[in-house]
């Protein structure tokens, strides 16, 4: 029995012009999944979440969510999909509860079905203590919270959030997330984007994305296997050249935005002999085990806090700093 | 249509807490109705009192004109600042969508407009019953007109900055060739001709043929060029939200 991936992506292209945002993405999510679409800011996350939320059309390609093609079948789909936008969407003046309740009735559901349905997200996201608050006076953790509900409204299949801890403190991260766990353990597919490595982390399969394209695909665990060994982070007062260096004596050595990587089988023991022979200033030098990071700077040359090719994803950068 | 009902009541319940607006919205057309009228009408050839009468559904026009058309500002704001595209995931009719804009925006509309009925009175205008629902009927077509022209224009801005100074730009000329402060009759022929693309003028004179009998096109011609905008303008609107974000 074949079974129907929630989200199915075959050589999906966008153009904005000359521009192409989507070069040919190919993509699977299993039902059920807790997926993530990792990469840096202009790498095409967002240009992809619009068109798996039916907000804009693909150049070229196919996409389904949930066996339903995006683009000419979109009415159908969303009905069955919630969405966590990186902008808020709520209607700042009105209470929680308000907002809540218009959400339901622009799902077309209303009266006491709609009173039950917003009291029970609101309880399973805790937030019936603020319900009659308006959205305006909320703090960010709890905002994003109601967008989540606002998400939850129309009971999706598939939740979509885009960066949607964009500009919030750890704690009320954390906070979000575990209410993101629990969503996927209930059966929810969850595909989201981020370029926090440790939010990545938290999924069972990620997709690094990079200028269009994607670069790798797997369990967290998987793609740190691709690294083949342990990392050496190093940062010298010539990055280029320290990289030239190294990869003149045959060791794996790539230039990425803020130092250098290394992998190596036995990092430790390779270190002190590096810092011996390395004929440039060392500022700083790490070892330590596989991350993402270093998976996507292995794959691409650049870190996820890149933002050389941003365009229109903006926002908060936090990824390695040596 | 319970998802279009609730795009309506929302922009309501906006109108509702933003009291302010709906009050600012009567300065305008008071200080032409009352001052600019009285002035103009001193010299004019019609008298005092007459060009009062004769410019009042001009005003109520003008209220309907730039309410509607403001009013539609709601969507350049949620389109700037996100809660546009929680309409756009939620599973509405893109019709559904533009005809809940186009309503919501003539309802804003009616209310200052129907309040300027009550100056009626100190104005001299006397209609029977019968006028006063044809001028309601004429003021809810011409709301929903310019409403359905303030859409299809807000529907293809994101710039809270830019849309009023475009829509002045498009309006002013419009209110100007309409014939509301002036009879079209006796004006230069260029500018009759011109009054026959202007849908302000077509619901300007319905006004006044129910009001006052001064009519200066066919009503069937007027409904049906009303009736053609507002569909014209609506499908537009529609075919902008259904681009989405690729609008």
């Amino acid at each position: 029995m074949v079974v129907e991936a929630a989200v199915a992506v075959e050589g999906l292209v966008r153009r904005y012009g000359e521009v192409e945002a989507l070069a040919g993405i190919d993509l699977r999510v299993p039902g059920g999944a807790l997926f993530a679409l990792l990469g840096p800011n202009g790498a095409g996350k967002t240009t992809l979440f619009s068109i798996l939320t039916t907000l804009r059309r693909p150049t070229s390609g196919r996409a389904r969510v949930l066996g339903l093609d995006v683009v000419r079948e979109r009415s159908a789909l969303r009905r069955r999909i919630g969405v966590v936008f990186q902008e808020p969407a709520l209607e700042q003046k009105l209470t929680v509860r308000d907002n809540l309740l218009l959400m339901a009735w622009l799902y077309g559901v209303g009266g006491r079905i709609a009173r039950r349905r917003v009291e029970q997200v609101l309880d399973r996201l805790d937030l019936t203590a603020v319900a009659g608050r308006p959205a305006a006076k909320l703090s960010g953790g709890q905002k994003r919270r109601v967008e989540l509900a606002r998400a939850l409204i129309p009971q999706p299949e598939v939740l979509f959030l885009d960066e949607a801890t964009l500009g919030l403190d750890v704690d009320a991260r954390r906070s979000f997330w575990v209410h993101i766990r629990q969503l996927a353990a209930s059966g929810t597919t969850v595909f989201f984007t981020t370029h926090y490595m440790e939010e990545a982390e938290v999924a069972q399969r990620i997709a690094m994305i990079d200028r269009g394209r994607v670069v790798a695909d797997g369990s967290p665990t998987a793609l740190k296997a691709r690294i083949g060994g342990g990392v050496i982070w190093l940062n010298t007062a010539d990055d280029a050249g320290a990289c030239d260096w190294l990869l003149a004596r045959g060791l794996p050595a790539e230039r990425a935005q803020h130092g250098v990587l290394l992998v190596d089988p036995a990092p430790a023991e390779r270190l002190p002999g590096l810092l011996t022979e390395l004929p440039f200033k060392v500022l700083r030098a790490e070892v330590h085990e596989p991350g993402l990071e270093d998976v996507f700077v292995k794959l691409t040359g650049r870190g996820l806090d890149n933002d050389a090719a941003t365009g229109s994803e903006s926002g908060v950068q936090v990824g390695w700093r040596p | 249509m319970k998802g279009s009902l609730a795009v309506v009541a929302l922009d309501l319940k906006r109108l509702w807490q933003d009291r302010v607006r709906l009050i600012s919205s009567l300065v305008q057309p008071l200080l032409y109705l009352f001052v600019l009228g009285s002035g103009l009408g001193a010299n004019s050839t019609l008298g005092g009192p007459d060009y009062l009468r004769f410019i009042y559904p001009g005003v109520i026009g003008l209220t309907l004109l730039f309410t509607s058309v403001f009013s539609a500002i709601l969507i350049v704001f949620d389109r700037q600042f996100g809660f546009l595209k929680a309409v756009l995931v939620a599973p509405l009719s893109r019709v559904g969508i533009a005809a809940a804009k186009v309503a919501s925006g003539a309802l804003q509309a009616l209310v200052p407009a129907l309040l300027l009925l009550l100056f009626a009175p100190l104005i001299g205008v006397h209609a029977g019953a019968l006028g006063w629902l044809e001028l309601i009927a004429a003021m809810t077509g011409a709301a929903v007109t310019f409403s359905a022209l303030g859409v299809a224009v807000a529907a293809r801005f994101n710039s809270t900055v830019v849309f009023p100074v475009i829509a002045n730009a498009v309006l002013l000329p419009m209110f100007f060739v309409s014939g509301a402060m002036f009879p079209l009759t006796g004006t230069p022929r260029w500018l009759q001709r011109l009054a026959y693309f202007d849908p302000v003028a077509y619901a300007v004179d319905l006004m006044r043929g129910a009001l006052l009998g001064q009519r200066y096109f066919p009503v069937w011609l007027s409904v049906i060029v009303l009736t053609a905008f507002v569909l014209g303008l609506g499908w537009a609107a529609a075919r902008v939200f259904a681009a989405g974000e690729d609008a």
